[in-house]
This record gives C-alpha cells, structure tokens and sequence, in this order.
C-alpha cells in the first residue's frame, strides 16, 4: 500500500511538472517570468498573455485531457476482449471520425458551403463527432444482437476498414488542397481546443473517465473471462453496452477536437500495469489516467520543436517517442 | 434489472449531455448585416477579376473579398482608415493604413510586393526553404522575415510573436482554426481568393486588392494597366495564326492525372496562346483527375506537353515507359515549369508568374510558335532534355 501511495504521489508530481513545463515552453520566445505574470495577472504584453493563457493554457489542458482518456479508453476495451493489443481505436470510431472529416473536406466547395462555412472551425469538429456517433450507433446495434465480445471486436476493426477505405476513396478524388487541409487534421494537434470549445470536450472526456471509476469491480469480475463474471451476478451484456459508449464518446470526442491520436490508448494501460504490478482497476484506473496524461503532456512539449521551422505532428511524437521509453522500461522488467 | 436501468438511464444522459452541448455551441453565430450605409464617393475600377471590390468613402475605403463558394456574396469586408478611425461603420474589420509589417502565407503575392516596392514590410513568410524571390532569401538569411512552418499548419506562437499588423493567406472553403485563432489574438486576416479566379488577368489584377493595405492604389492601376497592355499585346502576336496545334498540361501523381479544368486559368492561358485543350469546353474552374488510360485515349496525339515534371526524357522513360507512346514525347516537345529554381524546391513558377502573365504567355507562344518570339527567351517553363535513350 506504502510503495502505491509512493508511486501516485512521483505520478502526480510529473504530471504537474510536466504540465507547468508546457505552459512554459513554445517557439515564441517569452521567458519564464512573463510567463508566470501572464499566467497570474498580465505581463503588460496583450500578445504574450495572449500566448500563455489562451493558447498554451489550452493546448497543455487537452494533452492532459486526451492521454488520461485515451489511455483508459484502451483499459476499458483491453479489459473488455481481454486482449492485449485492444485499444481505444478499435472499435473503428477514430476512422468514422476521420470518414467525417473527409467528407466535410471534400464537400466543402458544393452546395452545403452556405451551411458549413457559418460553423467556422466548428464544422471540422461536428464531421468529426457525427462520424463517431454513427459508428457508434453500428457498434452498439452489432452489441445489441451479439453475445460475443471477440465478435464485437471483428466487427468493429472490420467497420474501422471500411470507413478508411472510404476515406481512401474520397481521397483520390479530392483536389490537392482539400487533401492537405485532410491530411492536415490526420497529423493530429492539441492546439485545436480553444477556450470556447474546452466544455464541450472536457464535459464528455471527463463524464467518460469518472464513469470508469464507478465500474471498477465490474472491470475486475470481467478479468476472471464473461463465462465466471456472469456466474457473479454481471449481466455481460449491459456492462459491455455501457463500456463501448464510455469508450466510443472518449474517443470521438478526442478525435473531433484534436485528429486521430495513435499509440497512447494502446501501451499506457500496460504500463501503468506493469508499474504497480496489479491489475486491480482501483489502482489501474488512476495509474493509467495519470501515466496517459505524463506521457502525452511530453510528447506535446517534444512537438514544439522546431525541426527546420516546422513542428512534429503530435499523432508521430507519441509513437515515436513514446515506444523507447516504453520499450526501454519492459527490457528493464523482463515483461509488460 | 434494476442495475441495467441505471445504465441505459446513464447511457441516455451520455447522449443527452453531448447533443446539448454541440447544440449549445454551434447556436451562436455572427449577426450582422446592420445597414447603417452612406454611398461611396467613387470605384476602384476592376475590369477582370470577379473577386473583390474597392469603394471608397469619406475618410476611408471599403475593401471586400467577394465569396466564390456562395454566388460572390461579402467573404470579407475590410474598412480601411489613414488617419481617424471614428467613423468606421459596425461592421467588417477595421484597420489603419498603410499597413507597417504583414506576414504573408501564401506565395503568389511576393512579385506583388515587390513590384509595389513594399518587400521591405514582410516579416513573416511559410514555407521559406521553397521560395524563389533572391530578396526574401536575403531576408531570410539576414532574420528579417521568420519562416513560420508549414502553410497550412503555421506556427502560431512564433506568428503571433511577431506582432505584425496583418497577415495574408489564402483562404478555402474551410475556415480554419489558425485564421479564427490570429483574429481572436486582434491580429486582421486578409483573406486571399486570387486563385479562384479563372484568368490570368483577373488574377494579376489582385495586386489592386493588396495595394490598398499599403495606400498604393494608384501604383497598382499603373503596374496592372502595363501588364494588361502587355498582355494583350502578346496575344495579338498569335491572333492571326490558324489553330492547328493540341495540348496536354500536368502530370502523373501517384496514379492519377491532374489536368486543369476549362475554366482554369491554365485553359485560359492555352486559349490566348491559340492551342487546343480537349477539356475547352469543360466548366470546371480546379483539376480534373483521371488516370493514364484516359490520358492515352484524350490526349495521346496532343502536339505539345506543358507542365511535365521530369527533367529529361529519359526520367521520363525510367518513370514510365508508357509515355513514349504520347505523341508530344515522340516529338520531343515536352516541357517542364523548372527554368527558374532553387536547390531546395524554390520554384518562380508558382511565385511571380501569377504578377507576370504575359512572361507565362509568351512562354507557351514561344515554344510552340517559335517564329514570333524570336528575341524572347523561355521565363517559366524550360524543354525536357533530350538523350539517347528515346
């Protein structure tokens, strides 16, 4: 119990740390006291203040926000297949999320133009979020009829495929604008969230992840396989509705306002496993919220570097980045 | 039972939370169009590009970016002031001029500039290990302009760092969140539509548009009033001449063929050089795709090739050696748009030709019908070189 307290609490520090460290680094040169006033009153500078509180505020905010919820998006979905590679992507919401966005891209010039152009930089994020609700509503139809979960997962990786082939397919019809604007948002960005758009997605995220909580003992029956957790008294069925829509939301939230984050939702769960060395979702949960938050919060402040004027999409810098460090600490236990 | 209620109850309110909150935040939206409208005392006048269009009224002019996505209605209006910004009307974005610094994404517009004498006011550009201009390269080189990344991702801290007065992009039929974001931080955003229009002329014609920024309006109509004449005057040289001669544009892009559309400002440019281009008649204003197929079929006995990307034949031969059996490779009478480039992928083609259409024209003349242009030498577009592996 000590060595856990210990270990929450070097969590909860990096996670500040981190945090604090974003707020502080960026490509405009502002040093770390105008940084600290902006961030308490003024720094006597609109565009400074500008910088720290409405853009790095933000953009440091949603890293959090989209790793820890990622991240227990793909403990749910491990949980639920019981399966090692399962991942908050699986069941093809982030490809339903990218379907809308493609079509909204590619729909710009058309007739729709009136009815889109007034959404602003809404409009991305309402493509995104129908794409995922639709995939969601295939999913939870599929759930519906289905009692099998490994079933679910087919057909959901198999939903993902044609909602990317779709998006292939529009592709090779757009103009070489409308596909850079396309390829634009796969690259990922959490400097999408503006303050106006921060409720709306933290609302979701945050409802997601606290809802998580709640179902820890039901997570940890469905450990022991479906056949022993109904024998307990779960009904396998609800249990499994409730942990697609928490995932399905978290996850075309996150891909609505900042693109397809990749890699995350996949290894923190197993990380945060292997660090505490249980797999008790009481303690997996908040490791697992906390280690996605560190780790995304990284890759965003490693994103700002500039390499030749241009900045790394963050969907690269998590994988990038992120599987050393991963790998360095499985060879360093021998296992995951 | 009783259990599962709680969680299709949670379920529902998962849902009903979500709708809310999208309804909530897409509700809001811009009311203008308050008419509180005095007449403008006089035009600019604007003879090619659809555009755009400048008024002027007492104590400021009105620029507005008209929207080619939604029947020419206002994109954008600005009102521009010099001295007393009091009796600005409600509504549009207000700004003093002439305009002391601008970072400028999009490269269409540093010949623009230049011609205007005010190269000296970019501090920002994208993109900079693609440009052209020897000028802005210096500037670069001596940290006078920053390069701010990726056009269509740019930098926003090191943009907003730099404080400029505006910032000139083009705009899509997308607005994007890096354009709402620099107007939120007070930073105006001019939006660019110059490549939408579907003649040459109309789009030299925008340097009126970005003239105004600068308080050189009467400069503008001088320089555009020479490029119109010149022009003109090019294309009178192939009037009389028969139309005999076809030709192909673009090229393969992993698999698909890029062509521009009849409407597109290359058709206009294949029109005033007396060539014929199988989409003529089409009505599309951007590219059509097809594959090489298609190609063959339409294009396969055009006489000429204009916009290759190869260097030589034989890249062209080692690339595919389907092309050998297009009628302007067996003549040899392919061309490329790389006379005028940079190690690093600087190219003028895509930089001062848009402010020089007659240089454009007389390139595809000359290279077709060399006789009228003896003097001339190619500008922009530079013939494939030949070996012994065709």
């Amino acid at each position: 119990m000590k060595r856990n307290a210990i270990l929450f609490s070097i969590l909860v520090i990096l996670l500040l740390t981190a945090f604090f460290c974003d707020l502080f680094v960026g490509n405009a040169h502002i040093s770390i006291r105008e940084t600290w006033a902006a961030l308490w009153g003024s720094s006597g500078d609109t565009i400074t203040d500008e910088i720290v509180r409405n853009y790095r505020m933000p953009k440091a905010l949603t890293s959090i926000l989209a790793g820890a919820s990622l991240s227990v998006a793909g403990l749910l979905m491990q949980t639920l297949f019981r399966n090692p590679l399962a991942g908050p992507d699986v069941l093809g919401v982030s490809a339903g999320a990218g379907l809308g966005v493609a079509l909204l891209t590619m729909l710009n010039g058309s007739f729709l133009y009136p009815i889109i152009s007034t959404l602003g930089s809404m409009a991305q994020v309402i493509a995104a979020i129908a794409g995922a609700a639709l995939t969601l509503l295939l999913i939870l139809f599929v759930s519906s009829r289905i009692n099998d979960s490994i079933t679910i997962l087919v057909l959901g990786m198999i939903f993902g495929y044609v909602a990317s082939a779709a998006v292939t397919i529009l592709q090779s019809f757009a103009d070489p604008d409308s596909l850079k604007v396309f390829v634009t948002w796969t690259f990922g960005s959490t400097s999408n969230v503006t303050w106006n758009k921060m409720p709306i997605m933290a609302g979701i995220v945050i409802i997601g992840i606290l809802s998580s909580f709640f179902l820890q003992k039901n997570l940890n029956s469905l450990l022991l396989g479906e056949h022993y957790a109904s024998t307990v008294g779960l009904n396998i069925k609800s249990i499994r509705i409730v942990l697609i829509t928490i995932t399905a939301l978290v996850t075309g939230t996150i891909t609505a306002f900042a693109g397809p984050i990749a890699f995350v939702g996949v290894v923190i769960p197993h990380f945060a496993r292997a660090l505490f060395g249980t797999v008790n979702h009481r303690i997996v949960i908040p490791a697992t919220l906390l280690s996605g938050g560190i780790l995304m919060i990284i890759c965003d402040i490693i994103s700002q570097v500039p390499i030749s004027n241009r900045t790394l999409p963050i969907n690269a810098v998590t994988a990038l980045f992120g599987a050393p460090m991963i790998i360095w600490i499985v060879l360093k236990r021998k296992k995951l | 039972m009783k259990r599962l209620r709680i969680k299709n109850n949670a379920i529902t309110l998962f849902f009903g939370i979500f709708v809310f909150l999208i309804i909530g935040c897409t509700g809001k939206q811009k009311s203008s169009n308050s008419s509180s409208e005095s007449q403008p005392h006089s035009f600019t006048a604007i003879k090619y590009a659809k555009g755009f269009r400048i008024e002027h009224f007492d104590g400021y002019t009105r620029l507005t970016i008209l929207n080619p996505w939604n029947n020419w209605t206002p994109y954008q209006t600005y009102n521009l002031y010099k001295t007393n910004g009091d009796k600005l009307p409600s509504e549009g974005t207000n700004l003093k001029i002439p305009l002391e610094s601008i970072v400028v994404n999009t490269f269409a517009y540093f010949d623009f500039l230049e011609q205007l004498g005010q190269i000296d006011k970019i501090t920002g550009i994208t993109d900079g290990f693609r440009v052209y201009n020897p000028n802005i390269l210096r500037r670069i080189a001596k940290d006078s302009i920053a390069d701010l990344g990726d056009p269509f991702k740019m930098n926003l801290e090191k943009t907003l760092a730099l404080k400029p007065n505006a910032i000139l992009t083009s705009a899509y039929a997308q607005r994007d969140q890096y354009s709402e974001r620099l107007v939120q931080a007070g930073i105006p955003v001019i939006y660019n539509l110059e490549w939408m229009e579907n003649s040459p002329l109309a789009r030299a014609e925008w340097i009126k548009m970005i003239a105004v920024f600068f308080d050189k309006e009467a400069d503008a109509d001088r320089i555009f009033d020479q490029i119109e004449k010149r022009y003109l005057k090019v294309k009178e040289k192939v009037g009389g001449v028969e139309k005999k001669y076809s030709v192909m544009a673009g090229d393969n892009f992993q698999g698909t063929w890029y062509v521009p559309g009849g409407r597109s400002f290359n058709a206009c440019l294949f029109r005033d050089a007396n060539l014929n281009y199988y989409y003529e008649d089409d009505h599309n204003s951007g590219s059509i795709g097809l594959d090489i197929e298609t190609i063959l079929t339409q294009f396969g006995k055009a006489d000429y090739w204009f916009g290759c990307t190869a260097d030589s034949y034989e890249e062209l031969n080692e690339k595919d050696p389907k092309y050998k059996l297009l009628k302007s490779v067996k003549d040899k009478h392919v061309f490329n748009n790389k006379n005028r480039v940079t190690p690093s992928g600087g190219n003028d083609f895509f930089e001062s030709a848009i402010a020089n259409p007659d240089l454009i024209l007389s390139d595809f003349i000359k290279a077709v019908y060399p006789a009228l242009l003896p003097q001339y030498h190619f500008t922009y577009i530079k013939p494939l070189k030949t070996d012994n592996a065709l």
